[in-house]
């Protein structure tokens, strides 16, 4: 079958190849997707870079990508939960990473049949972006009538942010450019905040949750806005101590500004990173179908594309996701 | 099957023969909700008779959308009709809305049935009429009227049925966007 593979770490044109590469097995707790549509990500980005060689090891040559939707065509020994012919979407868990090619076989704990009234494209868009969001907004807990800061609302993963805060009815604050500040108020923010020509420390003040999507001087700029007793949750800013001891760093201590502001403020700061989960993604399926969330695209690549599209994923310009079709 | 038994004999002289035939052809299920019946691309040979809940069957189009062909409630008979009758592959899924109690035929026995009990002859041209019929109206329905109109038909040949459908269930029935059917509930309510 064909995938898109990386070949060695460095710059996209160079790493990125297609070849010709033999059909996934499937062991017993898996399903065999036929691929329909891939979506690709940052970290797929700083994959190809090689900036995650220490957290994410890969053994190269392998093929790219987490996020599929497509069908599957067959099950393992174990799997009870799904058929041949079901329409499923899924983030590919670390270990089965290739979602760019024709087939990929996933533990069937990770799949979800994909949302009815929306296609292949829009499904794929969803799993990764989608499961960030909503982890890190359940884990703090987020309910009706919080005050939340979701920052880059364009981003794949605070474009679904949004949405999801505004389904459970809390009031959002965000943060974007000035180009984007009318689509993203289109997603239902209740402030959008221009960085270029607003300071968004003096308007987003005391509020229930920061969802950091920036990381650098917005996890520590977090507990400047979020108010005493509050929540700030990271996708990318420094490990909690609790995660880094998953990761094995058993002597690692949270950035002492950090953990310093944070015990000013009493307030908690969370690392999240994302873990694949099909009942989540299940979950999600349903806020789709009734049209709570809307997937958010900014193009749709042909398979024969592929590199393009992750050349416009790097360019950082994307206005929501970045889709390959795949079949 | 009671209930099935005597409909049909308010229609024709049911001999204890051709009731006992019914019986050996048919098997009284109950299903859950989500469960799947009959799937898109598989060989069809069941055809099923809705004594309770509701079910709904659909086809999925090459970009992965459904869009739903009908509901089948108490009463209904529900199959995928173009695989039994040209031995294709399922064009549909029929799926379980809700906990849902059916009665299921073998296809092709309960088709061939009038061939062994000619009286069943007359009942199943009435029921094949009654079923052009609505199929030609649910054509036309959808050619002519808007889809306001549409909507207020659905919700009178469906009564209750909102209380276990999902919006873009009836949005992919009515061929409308859920944003649609939003806007033409709202205008309802202000009527």
């Amino acid at each position: 079958m064909k995938a898109l593979q990386i070949i060695k770490y460095g710059e996209i044109k160079d790493s990125l190849v297609f070849n010709e590469v033999s059909k996934p097995t499937v062991q017993a707790n898996d399903v065999l997707i036929e691929v329909k549509a891939a979506a690709i990500n940052p970290i797929d980005k700083s994959i190809i870079l090689g900036n995650l060689q220490g957290m994410l090891p890969i053994t190269l040559p392998s093929t790219s990508a987490y996020d599929v939707s497509g069908i599957v065509v067959e099950t393992g020994n174990e799997v009870s939960n799904f058929e041949i012919g079901d329409l499923v979407y899924s983030r590919v868990p670390q270990e089965q990473m290739g979602s760019l090619a024709e087939f990929v076989a996933v533990t069937s704990d990770a799949v979800s049949k994909k949302p009815g009234n929306i296609s292949f494209e829009e499904a794929a868009s969803l799993p990764l972006a989608g499961l960030t969001a909503f982890q890190s907004l359940e884990y703090v807990g987020i309910k009706e009538n919080d005050k939340v800061l979701i920052h880059a609302g364009s981003g794949g993963v605070g474009s679904f942010a949004i949405q999801y805060a505004k389904a459970i009815g809390a009031y959002v604050y965000t943060t974007t450019s000035t180009n984007n500040v009318q689509w993203v108020k289109e997603l239902g923010a209740d402030r959008v905040i221009d960085y270029k020509t607003e300071d968004y420390k003096s308007i987003a003040k005391d509020v229930d949750i920061v969802f950091d999507t920036l990381g650098q001087n917005y996890s520590l700029e977090s507990f400047e806005v979020v108010k005493t007793g509050g929540k700030v949750v990271s996708i990318v800013g420094p490990l909690d101590e609790v995660s880094a001891k998953m990761f094995g760093m058993t002597d690692y201590k949270l950035p002492k500004e950090l953990a310093n502001a944070s015990s000013e403020k009493n307030a908690e700061y969370k690392f999240i990173f994302m873990h694949p989960n099909g009942s989540h993604l299940n979950e999600i399926k349903s806020m789709i179908e009734d049209e709570k969330i809307k997937p958010i695209i900014d193009k749709v690549y042909s398979f024969s594309e592929g590199v393009d599209a992750f050349t416009h994923l790097a360019s950082g310009r994307a206005k929501g996701k970045i889709v390959i079709k795949i079949n | 099957m009671e209930d099935l038994i005597n409909k049909i004999k308010n229609r024709l002289q049911l001999s204890s023969e051709a009731e006992e035939f019914l019986y050996s052809i048919s098997k009284e299920k109950t299903l859950a909700k989500g469960e799947v019946l009959i799937r898109q691309g598989q060989v069809v040979k069941k055809t099923f008779f809705v004594t309770g809940g509701c079910l709904r069957s659909y086809c999925i189009d090459k970009n992965g959308k459904e869009h739903t062909l009908l509901f089948a409630i108490k009463d209904w008979w529900i199959s995928d009709y173009i695989a039994i009758h040209t031995n294709e592959l399922a064009t549909l899924t029929v799926e379980c809305l809700i906990e849902s109690q059916v009665i299921e035929f073998n296809a092709k026995e309960l088709d061939g049935i009038h061939s062994r009990f000619p009286e069943f002859e007359s009942y199943q041209r009435h029921n094949l009429e009654r079923h052009v019929v609505s199929l030609q109206k649910r054509i036309l329905n959808q050619l002519q009227l808007s889809a306001a109109e549409r909507y207020d038909l659905f919700l009178k040949q469906y009564p209750d049925i909102e209380q276990y459908t999902r919006n873009f269930h009836i949005a992919s029935y009515l061929g409308i966007t859920q944003q649609s059917l939003s806007r033409i509930r709202v205008e309802k309510v202000k009527k």
